[in-house]
C-alpha cells in the first residue's frame, strides 16, 4: 500500500496527465457528429456575438462586391417583372388559384461563420427558429446550391454545406438528363465536388451543367449545382466527374433558406405506401 | 508577481482571441496549412512552473479554444499533451547547470536555436495530437502528415515573426 502511494505521489504529474487526456477524450467521444452544432446551440450568446461582431467588420470590408452581387441580381428579377412579358393568347382562361399554390418559400440570412478547410465543414446562420428556419430546409445562395440546415437554436442555425463528408445530394446533368448522387469526396478542394452513379454508356462532357433533381424535399428542382470540370474513367462502371461548384464556399455572405411547404405531405404519403406495401407483403 | 501573472492572462485571451477571428481564417494552399498559434501562451509559461499548473492551465486553454472551434474536447486533449511534453522537451535541451531564474523561454533569452528546436518538437506533440484526433481514420494517412507538418511551420513561422515584432531590444537585455 505504501508503495503504491509513493509511486502515485512519485509520478504524480504523469497521472495528472493521464486523468486530463482521459477526461478531455471523454467530452471528445460522448459528443461526437453533432457536438458541432451542439455546441452553437450552447454557446450562442458568447461565440455567436462574437462571430456575428468579425462577420459584421468583414461585410463592410466586402460592400463593393456585395452592390455589385446585388445590382445583378436585382436585374435578373427585374426581368421577371410582369410588364416585361407580353400576352400571347388573346382569350385569357379563368384559371383557379389553387393551381398555383405556392410550394417554396425564401428566407434571407447572413453567414455568420463558416470553415471550408476541414473535412467537416460547417456555416453557421444569424437566423434560428424565431426567423423560421427549421431543421432540413434547403440552403442556397444567387440561386446556387450550398447546403441544408442541419440543427437550429432560437437565434443562429448550423448549416451543413456541399463541403462535409457526410453531405449527399441528388443531381441532374442538364444535357443527358441522367441522376446521380453529389459529395464532396476526398478532393479536400473547397470549389470542387464528386458526381457518382452516372453509367459509362451516358456521354458526358466537361462543361456540362449540373442541376438538382429535386427527388428530396430538401432542395427544388433545378437549383444551379456547377460544371462538370473533369472526366476519370478508370473505375469500370460508372463515370467518376468532378465537378466545379457554383457556390463560392470561401465568399458566403447572403443565403436563401428554402422552405418546401408541401414537404409534410409528400412525406406523409411515401410512408403511408410503404406501410401498405409492408402490411400485403409481411 | 501578480503583474507577471495578469501579464501571461491577457496574453492568453489575446491568442485565443486572435486564433478564432484572424488565424484560423487562414486557408493557405487549400487547408493544407492550419496555423494554432494560440499555443504561444502555453510555450511562454516560465520555466520555474510547477508541471501540474502547467496542466492546468493546458487543459482551461484547450476548454476555451474548443469552445470557439468545436468539435468540444479536440484542443482540450492536444493541449494537455502539449502541456504534459513542454517541460520534459525543455529539460531534454537545457543548459548543463539548468535554467536561470532570469531567462525566459523566448528566442531573445534562449537564441534562436534552442527555440526553434524546443518549441519546434512542442507545436509539432500538439499539432500531431490534434489532427490525428480530429481525423481519427488512417485512409488519408501521408494527407494527414503533409498536413500535420506543414501546418507546424506555418505556427512556427508566425511565432517567430510575432516575437521579433513584439519583444523589442529592451527585453532582450533583462
Amino acid at each position: 500500500m505504501r508503495n503504491i502511494l509513493t509511486l502515485i505521489r512519485r509520478y504524480y504529474v504523469f497521472f495528472l496527465f493521464l486523468a486530463l487526456q482521459v477526461l478531455a477524450l471523454i467530452i471528445l467521444f460522448t459528443s461526437n457528429n453533432y457536438q458541432r452544432s451542439e455546441f452553437v446551440q450552447q454557446s450562442n450568446e458568447i461565440a455567436g456575438t462574437i462571430y456575428g461582431r468579425r462577420a459584421k467588420l468583414s461585410e463592410y470590408l466586402r460592400l463593393g462586391e456585395i452592390n455589385d452581387k446585388l445590382s445583378l441580381e436585382n436585374a435578373q428579377l427585374r426581368t421577371l417583372l410582369p410588364e416585361n412579358f407580353m400576352a400571347t393568347r388573346t382569350r385569357l382562361d379563368s384559371v383557379k388559384d389553387t393551381l398555383n399554390l405556392q410550394r417554396y418559400n425564401y428566407r434571407t440570412a447572413k453567414v455568420i461563420n463558416a470553415s471550408v478547410n476541414r473535412r467537416k465543414n460547417y456555416l453557421v446562420l444569424d437566423k434560428g427558429w424565431e426567423g423560421g428556419i427549421g431543421v432540413d430546409m434547403g440552403v442556397i445562395a444567387n440561386g446556387c446550391l450550398v447546403g441544408h440546415v442541419r440543427s437550429v437554436s432560437q437565434h443562429f442555425s448550423v448549416v451543413m454545406p456541399v463541403l462535409h463528408s457526410d453531405f449527399k445530394a441528388s443531381v441532374r446533368l442538364k444535357r443527358s438528363g441522367f441522376f446521380g448522387a453529389l459529395v464532396w469526396g476526398e478532393s479536400k478542394n473547397p470549389a470542387v465536388a464528386e458526381l457518382h452513379d452516372i453509367p459509362k454508356n451516358i456521354p458526358v462532357q466537361a462543361g456540362d451543367t449540373v442541376f438538382t433533381s429535386g427527388f428530396s424535399t430538401f432542395f427544388p428542382a433545378n437549383l444551379l449545382v456547377g460544371f462538370v470540370e473533369e472526366i476519370d474513367d478508370s473505375d469500370n462502371d460508372y463515370h467518376l466527374l468532378r465537378v466545379r461548384l457554383a457556390a463560392d464556399f470561401r465568399k458566403l455572405d447572403y443565403v436563401q433558406v428554402v422552405s418546401d411547404l408541401l414537404k409534410q405531405e409528400q412525406e406523409q404519403l411515401i410512408n403511408q405506401t410503404q406501410q401498405q406495401d409492408d402490411q400485403n407483403n409481411p | 508577481m501578480i503583474r507577471t501573472i495578469l501579464n501571461h492572462i491577457l496574453r492568453i485571451v489575446f491568442l485565443i482571441l486572435l486564433q478564432a477571428l484572424v488565424v484560423s481564417k487562414i486557408q493557405a494552399l487549400g487547408g493544407l496549412i492550419l496555423p494554432w498559434i494560440y499555443i504561444f501562451g502555453i510555450l511562454m509559461l516560465p520555466f520555474e512552473t510547477p508541471r501540474w499548473l502547467i496542466l492546468f492551465i493546458s487543459f482551461t486553454i484547450g476548454l476555451i479554444m474548443d469552445y470557439f472551434t468545436g468539435p468540444m474536447g479536440l484542443h482540450t486533449c492536444a493541449c494537455v499533451a502539449l502541456g504534459y511534453f513542454m517541460p520534459l522537451v525543455q529539460k531534454l535541451f537545457s543548459p548543463r547547470e539548468g535554467y536561470e531564474v532570469s531567462q525566459r523561454p523566448t528566442i531573445q533569452s534562449m537564441g534562436l536555436t534552442w527555440y526553434v528546436t524546443v518549441a519546434g518538437i512542442c507545436t509539432l506533440i500538439h499539432h500531431a495530437w490534434l489532427f490525428i484526433f480530429e481525423v481519427f481514420r488512417f485512409s488519408g494517412f501521408f494527407y494527414t502528415l503533409l498536413h500535420i507538418l506543414l501546418s507546424t511551420i506555418g505556427t512556427m513561422i508566425l511565432m517567430i515573426i510575432g516575437q521579433y515584432l513584439i519583444y523589442n531590444s529592451k527585453t532582450l537585455q533583462q
